[in-house]
């Protein structure tokens, strides 16, 4: 089970290929981490996104490729790893809502 | 602890073995289902049919190997493997399974089989015959494409086809649907004044290859053992068959007679299938689920359709529009009194589907034809395998609130 910690919405995969999203938020960013319908049920894959919110009210979001976190679509095989990287990102996402806050300033 | 116990060890097993069914507790139907504690996992949709299965104290399973409905078969499998199924077969194809496995439940026991599209296509001829046999099979249907070109993606014009054959029938909309819709219609199939076979359908591959949070009773608890004396027909002795079971001489004759008695049956079996609708509220809580009631805007789905329309409710809200949502969780009985009343003070209602056909936006028409003054606005709907995007939805949506909109209806 992936960890409840700043889930902000679970839903249906809205391009409609079926599955569920799980959208995480600190900070402005986020994560996107999707669950598709796959040939062979006993495995598991997630796909995961880093996102940049556009504001902090609505769900709206770009895919964000350029933090030190990862540069393309990330994919994992268990939960336990997801969870580990979403406690990694959610640390890096406030640390550089900080700075962004610093900058701002 | 139940009483029945295996009368031999299987090959392969231990001398010791005890089936794992035997090992369950019969507990009472409505505590299993409303408030025994439950624990949540993060499953697909075979697996939750599994874990119903497991629970639903079952005697026989038949089936034959389809796409994707294999899947959950093979979980059975595993059941039969433990002892929680006593009896488990492959059938050479979907006439034989469908046959056979009314046979079984004749007998008295609590039978199961599953299909999907092309599959549930060939059976159509037994399975037609189900409901005036009075056999409670619960059939498990992963909805599939079932036209050319031939494709395996979800695809829910099948049900279309059993919509009059007298049968109970839920559509489920994610893998909790089909853990919860999986125990309800053996106990409401079962029930003395309905005695009738029930399908609980889902999208294929969206619920049944795909993961979802599936809240789930402890595995020691199970539903009681089917008595097949407490049935609208009796259960049939199969080691000493009536010599005439279905050859009585006024049923078969063409004659005043016959026509008569052939009426008078099928409407026992619809009548039966409207008394139901007491027993799967019991169980279910109630036929549909309404968001946002009283909407100027609502939609009315089924199946994977409601999980695309949830979306849309929630990205409509944030664009400052209320748009409700009826979800229909049993197609046989249709909820005609809840629908009506749900959709009174709506202008628009929308039908989302999963197939060509639209068989619910027939339904949802001839429900509500002279009884509501809303606009029924067909669609949008996909088929043959495709997909559904919220933004379709939308888009959909915003067109029909055009006075002169670039579809029809």
């Amino acid at each position: 089970m992936l960890t409840d910690k700043n889930l902000i919405l679970t839903r249906a995969e809205p391009n409609g290929n079926g599955g569920v999203q799980f959208l995480y938020k600190v900070a402005g960013y986020g994560v996107s981490a999707i669950n598709r319908p796959q040939e062979e049920i006993s495995q598991l894959n997630w796909e995961l996104e880093i996102l940049k919110y556009a504001d902090g009210e609505s769900i709206k979001f770009e895919v964000c490729h350029n933090t030190d976190l990862a540069d393309k679509t990330l994919v994992f095989y268990n939960d336990k790893s997801v969870n580990e990287f979403l406690e990694k990102a959610f640390s890096y996402f406030e640390e550089l809502g900080s700075l962004e806050n610093m900058l701002d300033k | 602890m139940s009483t029945q116990t295996a009368s031999k060890v299987p090959e392969g097993k231990p001398a010791d073995w005890v089936p794992a069914g035997d090992l369950q507790e019969v507990v009472d139907p409505e505590w299993l289902m409303h408030e025994a504690p439950r624990t949540t996992e993060f499953i697909t949709g075979s697996e939750a049919a599994r874990e119903a299965i497991r629970r639903c104290n079952v005697d026989v399973a038949i089936s034959y190997p389809i796409t994707p409905q294999s899947e959950t078969m093979q979980q059975a499998g595993y059941l039969y493997d433990e002892g929680h199924i006593k009896e488990y077969y492959r059938a050479e194809e979907e006439i034989g399974t469908m046959s056979a496995i009314a046979g079984a439940s004749r007998a008295g026991v609590r039978s199961l089989t599953a299909t999907s599209g092309p599959g549930l296509m060939r059976g159509l001829e037994a399975i037609s015959s189900w409901p005036g046999a009075r056999t409670p099979v619960v059939l498990l249907n992963m909805c599939r494409v079932i036209n050319t070109p031939l494709a395996i993606q979800p695809d829910n014009i099948e049900i279309s086809f059993l919509l009059n054959t007298g049968m109970l029938h839920a559509h489920g909309e994610n893998q909790q649907d089909f853990y919860d819709y999986t125990l309800a219609a053996f106990m409401v199939s079962e029930e003395v004044d309905v005695t009738l076979p029930a399908t609980v359908s889902v999208d294929g591959f969206f619920v049944t290859h795909a993961r979802g949070h599936v809240s789930m009773t402890d595995p020691k608890y199970k539903l009681p053992p089917r008595d097949g004396w407490r049935s609208a027909v009796p259960a049939m002795d199969n080691e000493n068959p009536p010599a005439r079971i279905s050859r009585d001489a006024p049923i078969q004759k063409s004659n005043f007679i016959s026509y008569h008695m052939h009426a008078s049956w099928q409407q026992e079996v619809f009548a039966a299938v409207r008394r139901s609708a007491k027993y799967w509220r019991k169980y279910l809580g109630d036929l549909i689920e309404v968001v946002n009631p009283g909407a100027k805007e609502m939609i009315i789905a089924s199946g994977a359709a409601v999980s695309q329309a949830r979306e849309c409710v929630r990205q409509s809200e944030e664009k400052g529009i209320e748009v409700g949502l009826i979800k229909v969780k049993t197609i046989r009985p249709f909820p005609e009194e809840e629908i009506l009343n749900a959709v009174q003070g709506a202008e628009r209602i929308y039908v989302p589907e999963f197939n060509q056909a639209g068989w619910l936006h027939k339904e949802v028409c001839s429900t509500l034809y002279g009884k509501c003054k809303a606009d029924i606005i067909a669609g949008p709907r996909v088929y043959g395998g495709m997909t559904m995007p919220t933004e379709l939805l939308l888009d959909w949506m915003a067109e029909g609130r055009k006075d002169n909109p670039s579809y029809t209806f």
